[in-house]
């Protein structure tokens, strides 16, 4: 199937292996074809658009929809979950609101937006257009323990594809390809990725929380699915550390640079090496080692029962 | 009478305001919101979501207007999506934002001050190339809040430039005029 692709401000500077691994990925699967929307505009970004007038978000949003009807296609893919999460709510604003829609119509050199086109985060399309058994598996991710970090707005506002407070898709991708994912609560706590300019210390203890229950639910890695929190927890991951007094350690990936290891793409194409917290010794130790020096499941062995007022 | 408006002490407030104190009366300060924030407990909010839907009920426009609060809301939705009584709180706190600025409100922190220059400044580098343009946007925000920060962004800024993170040139969308144009339009009309 054919989605118009909006790649967004980050997939070009900071975030540019997500859109490399992102197109390499979807070049293999046959069911997804990514076309990108011909001269695209920032979608708002984080409230900041709201900020200059209530219904500028929208209207920016406004014109990438409106080209993806000209283009003749009739869903939005957009990696980014912010720039996500402005086109669908533009998307679902203009199909409820005919008066907005003439006015931003209008505003827009008379663009026509007669089909709205319905907005899609590439991990709802690679898990329910997809489907998770129709990836080709070479090199399984046996050995990553991984959190799947959602992030706050993959899911939000309410009615998106997956549940608000605890999503499943990435967990269900990610172990499709042979990895564990951990089970943890901060899934889709927010990092703090629209305030850290100017509130650096409080997006900075939010984000170091993420670290810390990621680390403290086992996982030997971190995948996420949106450029904000994936900057956040690797570009600062040491700061993050110093705060809680410890050391994380923890590559952050995104999904579809995990996507591609699995499916085995060429490497060169999931840029591994733009992330700062190198993964390549995580790699060597788990999906890269051969297969009898990997280190053995340790069955859990059971508690020592403890007395009342033992413990 | 509408019950929210039964409310006393009760301020009069302006038509923007009177929407959003029709749309928190239903409120009951369950604290939903204020225990799924995740900026209020790390210190980042002067007041409370919770403290600031009550002021709203009470009318308390300026207070809330020069409140930290407004600016400092990550707007992660967490609150929105729990709350019971289904008001939208982050598009809410948005809206404020959006009437604190126009306003002209003075920031009543440092904080306020700079987030407010950061959202204003990153809509004038989209407004410009149609799409936003980093380095610009760190620079000027740095320069504009105190620019001896920019030597203690240096040793992230290798770091990103050595991965290849740092795009040294805007990328420029062709139909930035057409954005122009909507930025132009929506603030003739009143913002």
């Amino acid at each position: 199937m054919k989605y118009a692709y909006f790649p967004g401000c980050s997939q070009e500077s900071t975030a540019e292996e997500y859109n490399r691994s992102l197109l390499a990925v979807a070049q293999r699967l046959d069911a997804m074809e990514l076309i990108e929307i011909p001269d695209w505009n920032c979608c708002g970004a984080t409230p900041a658009a709201a900020i200059v007038h209530p219904t500028l978000p929208d209207g920016l949003a406004a014109r990438n929809l409106a080209i993806t009807d000209e283009m003749g296609l009739d869903s939005v893919v957009a990696p980014c979950a912010a720039c996500y999460k402005n086109l669908r709510k533009a998307s679902l604003d203009l199909r409820k609101d005919e008066a907005l829609r003439l006015e931003l119509e209008q505003s827009l050199n008379n663009r026509k937006l007669d089909r709205v086109p319905e907005v899609r985060h590439p991990l709802d399309v690679i898990v329910n257009d997809v489907g998770v058994d129709n990836i080709p598996v070479e090199k399984p991710l046996t050995g990553m323990k991984i959190a799947c970090y959602y992030g706050c707005l993959l899911t939000r506002p309410a009615g998106g594809f997956d549940d608000i407070e605890y999503p499943t898709a990435m967990d269900r991708l990610l172990t499709a390809l042979g990895a564990e994912t951990v089970d943890w609560a901060y899934k889709t706590k927010c990092c703090g990725g629209g305030i850290y300019m100017f509130h650096e210390e409080v997006s900075f203890a939010m984000s170091a929380d993420v670290m810390a229950h990621a680390k403290a639910a086992g996982a030997n890695a971190v995948a996420a699915a949106c450029p904000f929190c994936q900057l956040l927890l690797d570009l600062y991951q040491d700061k993050l550390a110093n705060i809680r007094n410890t050391t994380f350690n923890l590559p952050v990936l995104f999904f579809t640079q995990l996507m591609g290891l699995a499916m085995g793409l060429d490497r060169a194409e999931l840029g591994l090496e733009r992330l700062i917290v190198s993964p390549f010794g995580l790699l060597a130790e788990t999906i890269d080692a051969p297969e009898d020096s990997r280190e053995k499941p340790k069955r859990a062995r059971a508690a020592k029962p403890t007395k009342w007022g033992e413990a | 009478m509408f019950q929210y408006q039964a409310i006393h002490p009760r301020q009069e407030t302006s038509p923007e305001v009177e929407a959003i104190v029709e749309a928190v009366s239903v409120c009951y300060q369950c604290g939903t919101c204020s225990g799924s924030c995740p900026v209020a407990p790390a210190g980042g909010m002067d007041y409370t979501p919770r403290t600031i839907m009550r002021m709203i009920q009470a009318g308390l426009e300026d207070e809330v207007l020069s409140s930290e609060t407004v600016w400092t809301c990550a707007a992660c939705y967490s609150c929105a999506v729990r709350c019971p009584r289904d008001i939208d709180i982050t598009d809410i706190m948005i809206r404020l934002r959006n009437l604190a600025l126009v306003r002209g409100y003075p920031p009543r922190t440092n904080v306020a001050r700079r987030g407010r220059i950061y959202n204003w400044d990153f809509m004038q580098i989209v407004r410009r190339f149609g799409r936003i343009y980093e380095l610009e946007l760190v620079l000027r925000y740095h320069l504009k809040t105190n620019p001896l920060n920019l030597l203690g962004m240096a040793p992230v800024g290798l770091k990103m430039l050595r991965k290849g993170k740092l795009r040294f040139l805007p990328e420029r969308a062709e139909g930035r005029k057409e954005v122009q144009g909507l930025f132009t339009e929506l603030e003739d009309k009143g913002k």
